[in-house]
């Protein structure tokens, strides 16, 4: 070997030396920035158990033994809605276009393992990995959340005012907000709240008269409190939930404040704007559309419940199904508008639905005041069928866009995950292994 | 042989009462202790504290110190519900301690009885909240505070103490 080929291996070899330890899981070099093709991500989990019969294939009634078919979801799925045997109170459509021909439709999806249960489905929904725990316990998931993966990936880091789940009930439903991860957990989680209880009535009860101290008394009580802080060596750990700084606390707190006072209305995804005909799942994403407008979150995971009702009463699970279809027009209409376009979310926001499970072919014994059926989900093979929705902006998602049938579905409940990774650009530092799922490629432009 | 059997007979009763007994310890575990408002000091030193407070105990404990009373069963259950209704608990705890010093019942010395005798103050509030004697440097730095910063209140004081760390660990 020559002096001149000796200098130059030894110069390759001591480059690879130095760049070796910073290779990425992903195998790239450096992280990538700038990958995301939208700033918001707003998934719905439109759950309670909805059945594709009555959502994507628009059968209502037909399975009851009753030949009225109809969309009874006009803001979110295109066709027209039933013309007789009306079970439910139409509402006014919010959109000119229904959301299907903002984005590409997934009619067949699938939850493949695990039992049909909501948590459950909550939890493969918002993990992007199959469980198969059955019980509703009051535990964070083993899996990291997407919104662990999205704080710590993210570059540069995301405070957690950028992260909220909000849910519409509470049960397990508060420890999906992070999970039990020894590499991620409560320091990269989302913010959570509960709209109907903490602005509710529970918080008027005993939040309303919190005072509000100026900003002189707030430095006093924060300087007392490091002086005990630093004569204490332990720290409040997990019971004390989810870490934002000192200034976001503040912002979030007289958000809070400022919703149970009414200085800051909130206005009801409701024909009129009001309470008349409001659903749990309205509230939430009222609440929702609040948290959006003070924060301009970048991911928010919200859900709907109420069509749970299933399980006793098929005409009111109609209902709601129909009523939460208006709070998802109502909610885009709030992003796509002139409100939305002043908060930098018009169009470039990207809207993902998606039911946690389905509900089963068969009827169980109940029979509501219309006589009509009511359907359980015990893991039936029907229960399995789901149905995603991804809308977005033309030159993000592909719009008008039907992908999969019944005898080739396309798609799985663990695939929003690395969707929602690869829209906010950090799915190529999220550690191999990790996710099962794909991105779903077909729907992105 | 007739009484070689019923000698045998005889010792079987014996054999069981004179067996392996399987040691039975009961356990009570007290989980909503309330202090009284004349606590006297419990722990010697904070390092004796390293278990957090549930949400339940935190709220049970906070009720007493700051009204005096034993905080009723329906206002647990709802004030527990209300902590899980909201991620950021230490948001919720500063919204709930500020209520609760909102509320006209509460009992808290007024500014003028601190500033008449900080070292009793500091000391009292020490047991009241932390269960223990301020340390001589805790005293020494709290006192001098109250006496060279006229805007500081009682207030502040119960405020700090029900939102720090300490206080959520036992």
């Amino acid at each position: 070997m020559n002096r001149r080929k000796f200098i130059k291996n030894a110069g390759l070899i001591t480059a690879g030396t130095l760049a070796a330890p910073y290779i990425l899981p992903s195998g790239r070099l450096f992280a990538a920035t700038g990958a995301r093709k939208v700033n918001h991500v707003v998934f719905i989990l439109f759950a309670g158990g909805i059945r594709n019969q009555e959502s994507v294939k628009k059968q209502y009634l037909a399975n009851q033994g009753l030949a009225t078919e109809g969309n009874v979801m006009p803001n979110m799925l295109s066709g027209p809605q039933p013309g007789a045997n009306l079970v439910y109170q139409p509402w006014n459509t919010v959109l000119n276009k229904p959301l299907q021909e903002s984005g590409t439709l997934f009619p067949e999806m699938r939850y493949k393992q695990g039992p049909t249960g909501h948590y459950n489905g909550h939890t493969v929904a918002m993990t992007g990995n199959y469980t198969e725990t059955g019980l509703n316990l009051n535990i964070n998931p083993e899996y990291p959340t997407v919104f662990e993966y999205y704080r710590k990936h993210s570059d540069p880091a995301r405070s957690a005012l950028n992260a909220w789940w909000m849910s519409e009930g509470l049960g397990p439903y508060p420890s999906l907000n992070y999970s039990r991860h020894p590499d991620y957990g409560a320091l990269y989680g989302a913010n959570y709240m509960r709209p109907a209880t903490t602005i509710g009535s529970l918080g008027q009860e005993y939040l309303s008269t919190a005072k509000d101290y100026q900003p002189d008394d707030v430095s006093r009580i924060n300087m007392l409190r490091n002086f005990l802080d630093n004569n204490f060596e332990n720290h409040a750990g997990p019971v004390s939930g989810i870490a934002n700084n000192d200034e976001d606390r503040e912002r979030i707190r007289s958000f809070v404040k400022g919703l149970l006072s009414g200085s800051n209305p909130i206005e009801w995804p409701t024909p009129t704007g009001g309470t008349q005909g409001l659903t749990g799942d309205l509230i939430n994403i009222g609440a929702a559309w609040k948290v959006m407008e003070a924060f301009q979150p970048e991911l928010m995971v919200i859900n709907t419940f109420n069509l749970d009702v299933c399980h006793s009463n098929f005409s009111q699970y109609i209902n709601f199904l129909h009523r939460a279809d208006h709070g998802v027009g109502w909610l885009w209409n709030k992003i796509q508008g002139p409100e939305g376009a002043a908060l930098g979310l018009k169009d470039d926001t990207v809207m993902i639905l998606m039911p946690e499970h389905g509900r089963n072919s068969d009827p169980n014994n109940v029979n509501d005041n219309n006589g009509l059926r009511a359907y359980d989900h015990t893991s039936d093979a029907n229960s399995r069928q789901i149905f995603s929705l991804i809308a977005g902006p033309p030159g993000v998602i592909n719009q008008k866009q039907v992908i999969g049938t019944g005898n080739v579905p396309v798609g799985e409940s663990i695939d929003i995950i690395p969707t929602i990774a690869e829209l906010l650009g950090f799915r190529d530092q999220i550690p191999s292994g990790m996710l099962p799922g794909r991105v779903l490629h077909e729907a992105l432009a | 042989m007739q009484v070689s059997k019923y000698l045998f007979l005889l010792l079987i009763p014996l054999l069981f009462a004179t067996s392996c007994k399987k040691t039975i310890v009961k356990e009570t575990v007290y989980d909503e202790v309330i202090y009284q408002l004349d606590t006297l000091p419990v722990y010697s030193s904070n390092l004796e504290k390293n278990r957090e407070k549930s949400d339940i105990q935190f709220i049970s404990i906070l009720y007493a110190d700051l009204f005096g009373k034993a905080i009723a069963g329906n206002i647990t259950g709802e004030l527990s519900e209300l902590k899980l209704s909201f991620g950021d608990k230490v948001i919720l705890n500063q919204m709930v301690v500020s209520a609760f010093i909102n509320d006209p019942d509460i009992k808290i010395p007024d500014n003028q009885q601190m500033r008449n005798d900080p070292e009793k103050f500091v000391t009292d509030i020490y047991r009241k909240f932390y269960l223990r004697n301020p340390t001589a440097y805790e005293k020494y730095y709290l006192v001098k505070l109250i006496n060279e910063d006229p805007g500081l209140t009682a207030e502040h004081f119960y405020t700090a103490f029900a939102l720090s760390n300490e206080y959520s660990f036992y």
